[in-house]
């Protein structure tokens, strides 16, 4: 029984106990020369190549504008994504006029826009919206379109019943319910969001978190990669709890009636 | 008699320290070949974690179960479960024929064929003809159960635990089902030990019943049912040796409730 | 995508047409070779498709190099992981905080250790789509209902056995949801290697369309990489509809009642 009361509290710590095996591998897989210390710098290296990206404010600079890009993307993407769901739902024959589109253009991955993208936009920020925008729009919007069609009858009658106009059940009653969904649309959309950012400053070579690892890699500077690769983790945490804390506000009646936290 | 199964002393409580609760409290009994068996016991007593523990699902705090004079710790070859859950016992990806077949993965000595042909023979047995190649979830509730206990007797088990098949069926269909199984238990020579939480069924259904007390549970007595292994819902129910041993079963179970407290140890 | 099959076709045409139109448009009136039209991507479409073609050959193989060894790695992990349940709460922080790294920031570091060669490239894109697989996975076998696990035992199951027979097929829906994921990044991941280490692939292609100011050539490339991608989503939302038939009706039964 002892050792129940013992895996509750191990379990209660586990962020902090996987954070500290990571950690301790990797510096053993360093220190004891499994692979060559060029490619595998120990943590120390990488906290002070961090360090030094930071003193030199090129760190914070691309950081900063990677999450912007990202952030601002993904924002535009949802309201847009939602109200393309919300036009498609008024409008079935819009619907299925765009379902092709939505079709062709939702496969098409990120970085296979960015060369014809940059010739047209340039490489200011039109760039990164359409890119961003192109490849996130469609979550947001095939989860609402879906959630938006499911929504019960009954609560679309007690709507009617209540002399409720089309755009206020739409307003009042559809759209709260199709929430989660589409919270869990605009998540996945936040990730791929980041991921299109990086991509294209890669591929554009420019500026940014992106950029700034390409430019580390090839100068060799192999802690500053590890310490980059940390801030893009990070990154993602960040955008992870602004769609989160946004969920609750928006779509919390669903946690609260299943009775789970965030 | 020849004792297949026993239980000697037999305790379990959840959870450690202040937070224990102690659901057996030492029990014991015996099955032998070819009974049929009821335990009854009120609904939250420890039923399933005592048929769990005697199917070496989980393990007692103290006690020991035998079967066939071997002791119990994981389940034994010969012992099938028809669990309370029966529609999370079934696997939706295999068909009804699939899902029956697939109780005899571990019985030796028969082809994939001879499985099928026996699952098809269980599924017949049960009333399920023409349902072979349906899938659980095109099925109702009793016709699930059915299902479940077709797989049960599919491995022609030495021993068939039974926990509580027919609580979730509405009226009509559990007492045919009632029968159904009786009419089974026969004609295989089935020994069976059905868990029910209804006095009625326990004693309908049974040649003994063994009557629980409220937790911390222990056996309070065991009560003989000399109805014959024929039974019949109209006249058996009427039958005055039936009424008597209901009187006997729900007397003990008042008693009980009135004597013992109603805490957590 | 069910609009390969849609019967009301012609009405889903009209946008489409119209935008085209559209385009097309603009394109006359901007009058310059950096700003195609539909038309001249056309031409492109037939002058160059056994080119493309062949480059999305390689592209594609890469891809689906990278998914296989990730889902052969990932699959049989996470479930083992989901049922070690000690081991599993530990590593799940990690595995959250590798699921935020965006793949293709790997793509350097991978680049340094193995070179530019398909083998690089491969364990890039089976690194991407390896963490959705996982991830996916993991989740399932973790939340599988207790009643599963009992009924294996009862059946006297060896846990190899349980875990074949059970735990995977009962993990499948989930697992689909990951596959979904992981077919989409390793596309992506393939494509992005390419541009920054490869050559050859459909990234290449593109690239070199770019540096010679080619952009109905490049557009004709996307066209294809997009009919590629729908086709790929069309088939494995097919194969998924075959293998999880159960899932489906079960749970449209379970909605019906
Ligand atoms: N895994 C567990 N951990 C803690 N407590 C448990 C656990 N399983 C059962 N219990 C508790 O033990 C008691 C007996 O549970 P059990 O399921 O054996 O009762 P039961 O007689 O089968 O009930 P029912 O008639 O509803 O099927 C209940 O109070 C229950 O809350
Ligand atoms: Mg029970």
């Amino acid at each position: 029984m002892g050792s129940f009361r013992l895996l509750e509290i191990l379990a209660g710590f586990r962020a902090i106990i996987s954070f500290l095996i990571i950690i301790v591998t990797w510096q053993s897989i360093a220190s004891l020369g499994l692979v060559p210390e060029k490619y595998f710098p120990s943590i120390l290296a990488i906290a002070a190549g961090f360090r030094d990206m930071m003193m030199s404010g090129e760190l914070v600079s691309a950081e900063l504008r990677t999450i912007s890009r990202a952030l601002i993307g993904v924002a535009s993407a949802s309201m847009l994504g939602i109200g393309l769901a919300v036009l498609g739902d008024l409008f079935p024959s819009f619907r299925r006029g765009f379902a092709p589109i939505a079709a062709l253009v939702q496969p098409i991955p990120p970085a296979a826009l960015v060369p014809m993208a940059v010739f047209m936009l340039g490489l200011g920020p039109k760039l990164y919206a359409f890119i961003v925008i192109l490849v996130t729009v469609w979550p947001p919007y095939f989860n609402g379109v879906a959630a938006l069609a499911s929504v019960s009858d009954v609560q679309i009658r007690t709507g009617q019943m209540l002399g409720l106009s089309r755009w206020q059940i739409l307003r009042q009653i559809k759209l709260p319910a199709a929430m989660p969904e589409i919270f869990a649309g605009i998540r996945y959309a936040s990730s791929i969001s980041l991921i299109a950012v990086v991509v294209a400053e890669m591929l554009a070579g420019h500026d940014g978190l992106g950029f700034l690892l390409i430019r580390k890699a090839f100068a060799i500077r192999i802690p500053e990669v590890y310490a980059l690769m940390f801030v893009c983790a990070v990154n993602g945490l960040i955008m992870n709890t602004i769609v989160n804390g946004l969920r609750w506000k928006f779509a919390g009646w669903q946690s609260r009636m299943t009775g789970q936290a965030a | 008699m020849d004792v297949v199964l026993e239980a000697r002393q037999l305790a379990k409580a959840y959870g450690v320290g202040t937070d224990a609760l102690q659901v057996l409290g030492g029990i014991s009994f015996a099955v032998s070949r070819g009974e049929f068996v009821s335990i009854v016991g009120p609904s939250g007593c420890g039923k399933t974690t005592l048929l769990f523990a005697l199917a070496g699902l989980q393990k007692a705090s103290t006690g020991t179960v035998t079967f066939n004079g071997r002791s119990v710790t994981a389940p034994p070859r010969g012992v099938a479960v028809v669990f309370q859950d029966y529609s999370r016992s079934l696997f939706p990806w295999k068909s009804n024929r699939d899902n029956v077949a697939f109780g005899m993965v571990r019985v030796e000595g028969l082809s994939s064929a001879q499985k099928r042909d026996k699952a098809q023979e269980m599924l017949e047995a049960v009333g399920l003809q023409g349902f072979e190649d349906k899938y659980p979830w095109q099925l109702s509730g009793g016709m699930q159960q059915r299902v479940a206990i077709a797989r049960g007797l599919a491995s022609q088990s030495e021993l068939l635990l039974l926990d509580e098949p027919l609580a979730a069926v509405d009226a009509q269909t559990r007492a045919d089902m009632q029968d159904l199984l009786l009419d089974l238990a026969v004609r295989f020579q089935q020994t069976c030990l059905l868990v029910t939480h209804d006095v009625e069924e326990a004693v309908y259904m049974a040649d003994r019943v063994v009557v629980l007390t409220r937790r911390p549970t222990v056996v309070d007595h065991e009560v003989p049912i000399n109805l014959g292994k024929r039974r019949d819902q109209i006249t058996t129910r009427e039958d005055p040796r039936f009424l008597a041993a209901r009187h006997d079963v729900m007397m003990s179970i008042r008693s009980s409730r009135t004597a013992a407290p109603a805490t957590a140890a | 995508m069910s609009i390969l099959r849609s019967r009301q076709g012609y009405s889903a045409l009209v946008l489409p047409v119209v935008l085209l139109l559209a385009w097309q448009v603009l394109a006359w009136r901007a009058s310059t070779p950096l700003f195609p039209g539909p038309w001249q991507v056309a031409v492109s479409i037939w002058r160059l498709y056994p080119q493309i073609v062949g480059q999305i050959g390689y592209t594609l193989m890469r891809a689906a190099a990278g998914f296989f060894v990730a889902a052969i790695v990932m699959v049989p992990l996470g479930i083992l992981l989901g049922r070690l349940k000690a081991v599993g709460s530990v590593l799940e922080p990690i595995l959250d905080m590798l699921a935020t790294l965006p793949p293709p920031a790997v793509v350097p570091i991978v680049m340094l250790f193995a070179g530019t060669g398909d083998a690089a490239k491969i364990a890039v894109i089976a690194y991407a789509a390896g963490i959705p697989l996982i991830m996916n996975t993991y989740e399932a076998s973790k939340t599988l209902h207790p009643m599963a696990t009992l009924v294996a035992r009862s059946l006297r199951l060896r846990r190899l056995e349980t875990m074949v027979f059970i735990d995977l097929p009962a993990s499948l829906p989930m697992i689909a949801t990951g596959v979904r994921l992981a077919v989409a990044s390793a596309l992506l991941v393939s494509v992005t290697a390419e541009m920054l280490l490869a050559t050859n692939g459909i990234g290449v292609f593109l690239q070199r369309q770019q540096e010679n100011f080619q952009i109905a050539n490049g557009l004709a490339a996307i066209a294809f990489i997009s009919m590629v991608g729908l086709i790929v989503n069309d088939l494995v939302q097919r194969l998924e509809r075959r293998l999880l038939f159960w899932h489906y009706r079960s749970t449209e039964t379970q909605n019906d009642r």
